[in-house]
């Protein structure tokens, strides 16, 4: 660079030279990787081997009647019960709760609250596993010490109560998230409004909706975007919980794809599942994303 | 569209610089002098007690090969099944490593052309005369991959395992239960256990796995060792929706019927059941014999092992076979070197090591080796003996096609649930046993 000081204004050239570090971390390490996971997914290939044979779609036909696969599907749909609609509300109730009037100790139960989101989900999912156990577990020993042992199940072991169960680990870990984001919010909005509100006779609840949730629109945007894809992408958890068991009443596709792709040596496969999901993710974010500038312009 | 141009033609530089960075590869850095010559090994004996063996070992064989030095890397099986496949197919990649049997692994290798044959240096070694035919076709595939149990050797395993069923001896002694000779014996005595309000089979079905053990332990019992034998490699029209099968996974759900395992043993994993059964809760557990060393240490009840007996009449096989094997990579240019090193692994002198380490060796015990008599140890080593010599060593029917495990976990999981019954059990697992062999054709 012999000329360090060129005027505002002139080539463009010389800002995008500032890009390209950024950019080239993100081309080779993002963009090229899923160029070629889409690449791969048109292949049969066990992943290492040279015989890599082109089959076109025929991963994509076999996925749409891919029994195991619709299963996982609709696991991941209903982890967003969990995931995402459970700790958004949950989250709105604690910051109206903490958020309004100064509580006495409101750090403390704001960090409190939020320790579940900065723990590693593998730690999150050996402590669960241990609170679920049966015969050890607390929340077992806990109901029988209430006197509801019939209540008492094994949880992760139960057709109907695994897919709960697991689920609710996630709203446990994603509720804290939406508290703080929902806090840092309300921050912004006036108080006048709700003196205002209050003057009108206007109940907790009537702020709550009129004044708060319309106020949070783009907090409330960002928690649906992450924790559905937080949802959608589950695999951690599934892992070291329940392996997808029991039978497949927890199957997601994140550990679909890691079956396929590092235990039974089916690539093609695999990354068709990467596929759709990343599309379906990136479809959801962007209907969100739309939905919520189009208000914002009303 | 202007604008956008320099962005393209930085993209476009980019991506030829990358490409020509990646090839780059440096061809000289092998070729160490003859004198000094690294074998790179990999192995997956990381717990304590195995680790050191293997360290032992090691220095031993450097010590027998001056200028020869061993870089072990330890990996859990895990990780190790998951980064092989690639580590072979590099011209630097580990000279000796343990690959996994089955068709998901070693077959798949083998279908790669990863793996180098074994069947000269077995001739050399004279590895026939320490394993028998079918230990060795367990480690065995042809050429392509494909048919797995004949063709070339690809591996020696240093150890072995049978699976079988351990008991609480204190609960055992205090009750006046004995060792039952017989399977309507045994069930006798689960009914007996159950009735001084003890559970019977300490047992969790969580992690999947050991839910094929407990189903297979007795379906071995039921079936021909002619018939695992094919239906495991895959050969003479094997099916698995026989009658055996099903009413294997009928007993199954008798027994949970009638509360012979554990409460709640859905939701239980391995090793939470087991911690459970080492601290005395439960008369006995199902499982195999590398269970052996944990239940010795750190604990106040004493253990014994026995095979699950079968009626008179019944064949009387075990669910067993012979450890992770050692295998050497295709390519590598220090062959000679690894197949001795192999010769080693599976020597008296490491049957000896395993052995004082509470670890089946998959070769005969060389006298002077220390083993107490009456010992939970002694138990296990009994067994082995036992389905050695009447050739009763069954399998690990997962082995069968690559997606077999998955399929057969989630399957049992409803069997064990009451989901499903042995008749749609044993259907649905002869979908993927026979999707498996028509594509494999």
């Amino acid at each position: 660079m012999n000329d360090p000081l060129r005027q505002p204004g002139e080539s463009r050239f010389h800002g995008w030279l500032y890009l390209l570090p950024g950019m080239a971390i993100y081309l080779v390490f993002i963009f090229y990787p899923i160029l070629e996971t889409i690449r791969t997914s048109f292949y049969k290939w066990d992943g290492f081997s040279n015989n890599r044979t082109f089959i076109g779609l025929e991963n994509y036909a076999s996925l749409l009647v891919d029994g195991q696969f619709l299963k996982a599907l609709l696991n991941n749909v209903t982890f967003i019960i969990f995931y995402s609609i459970i700790p958004i509300l949950l989250g709105l109730v604690l910051a109206s709760l903490l958020g309004r009037k100064p509580l006495p100790g409101l750090t403390f139960f704001r960090a409190g609250l939020f320790l579940p989101q900065i723990l590693s989900m593998v730690v999150v999912g050996v402590t669960w596993r241990w609170v679920f156990n049966p015969t050890f577990g607390p929340l077992n020993m806990g109901l029988r010490a209430v006197g509801l042992d019939a209540m008492a199940k094994s949880w992760l072991g139960d057709f109907t109560w695994a897919l709960p169960a697991v689920g609710s680990v996630g709203t446990w870990v994603q509720y804290g998230f939406c508290m703080v984001l929902f806090l840092a919010g309300m921050q912004r909005i006036p108080n006048d409004y709700y003196e205002a509100a209050e003057l009108d006779g206007a109940s907790e609840f009537r702020q709550l909706l009129h004044i708060t949730l319309p106020s949070l629109r783009p907090e409330l945007g960002v928690a649906l975007i992450t924790t559905i894809i937080a949802a959608l992408r589950v695999f951690d958890l599934v892992y070291v919980t329940t392996r997808g068991g029991p039978g497949d009443s927890t199957l997601v596709t994140g550990f679909l794809v890691y079956r396929a792709a590092f235990q039974q040596n089916r690539i093609g496969y695999a990354t068709a599942v990467a596929t759709i999901m990343t599309l379906v993710i990136f479809i959801i974010s962007l209907v969100i994303l739309r939905f919520q500038s189009r208000e914002e312009q009303t | 569209m202007k604008k956008l141009a320099p962005i393209f033609s930085i993209v476009l530089v980019l991506t030829v610089l990358l490409s020509a960075c990646t090839p780059t590869a440096q061809p000289t850095a092998t070729q160490a002098p003859v004198e000094e010559v690294t074998l790179v090994v990999w192995d997956q004996f990381y717990r304590d007690v195995e680790s050191q063996v293997m360290d032992t070992l090691n220095a031993e064989f450097e010590a027998a090969h001056p200028g020869v030095k061993i870089e072990r890397v330890v990996k859990t099986l895990d990780d190790l099944k998951v980064t092989l496949k690639l580590a072979l197919s590099e011209s630097n990649g580990p000279d000796v490593a343990q690959v996994n049997q089955g068709r998901s692994d070693m077959g798949a290798m083998v279908q790669a052309d990863l793996l180098l044959p074994l069947n000269d240096y077995a001739a050399k070694y004279k590895w026939g005369e320490r394993f028998s035919s079918s230990v060795a076709s367990r480690n065995s595939f042809t050429p392509d991959g494909k048919t797995f149990g004949e063709g070339n050797l690809y591996g020696v395993s240093p150890t072995a395992e049978v699976v079988g069923v351990y008991y609480n001896k204190g609960i055992f002694e205090a009750n006046g239960w004995t060792v039952p000779t017989t399977f309507d014996e045994f069930e006798k005595l689960l009914a007996d256990i159950k009735a001084k309000g003890i559970t019977p089979i300490s047992f969790g079905s969580l992690d999947g796995w050991n839910a094929i053990h407990e189903w297979s332990a007795v379906q071995h019992l039921l079936v021909s060792l002619d018939y695992i034998n094919n239906f495991v490699y895959g050969v003479n029209n094997a099916t698995f929706d026989t009658p055996e099968n099903q009413q294997a996974a009928a007993i199954m759900q008798d027994w949970v019927e009638k509360g012979y395992f554990s409460e709640g043993f859905p939701g239980v994993g391995y090793d939470d059941s087991n911690k459970l059964f080492k601290a005395g809760e439960g008369a006995m557990t199902i499982t195999g014999s590398w269970l052996a060393g944990e239940l010795i240490n750190d604990t106040d009840q004493k253990f014994g092992f026995f095979l699950l007996p079968g009626n008179p009449g019944q064949t009387r096989l075990a669910i067993g076979g012979v450890g992770i094997p050692f295998a050497i990579r295709k390519t590598t240019t220090h062959a000679d070197l690894a197949a001795e090193y192999l010769d080693w692994m599976v020597s008296p002198r490491a049957a000896q090591l395993w052995a004082e380490a509470g670890m089946m060796p998959a070769m005969s015990i060389p006298d002077g080796t220390n083993v107490e008599a009456g010992s939970l140890f002694a138990d296990t080593l009994t067994a082995w003996d036992t389905i050695n010599k009447e050739n009763a060593v069954g399998h690990y029917i997962d082995w069968a096609t690559p997606t077999f495990y998955d399929t057969i976990v989630a399957e049992l999981q409803k069997v064990f649930g009451g989901e499903t019954d042995p008749a749609a059990f044993t259907a649905a697992v002869q979908a993927d046993y026979a999707k498996f062999l028509s594509e494999n054709k």
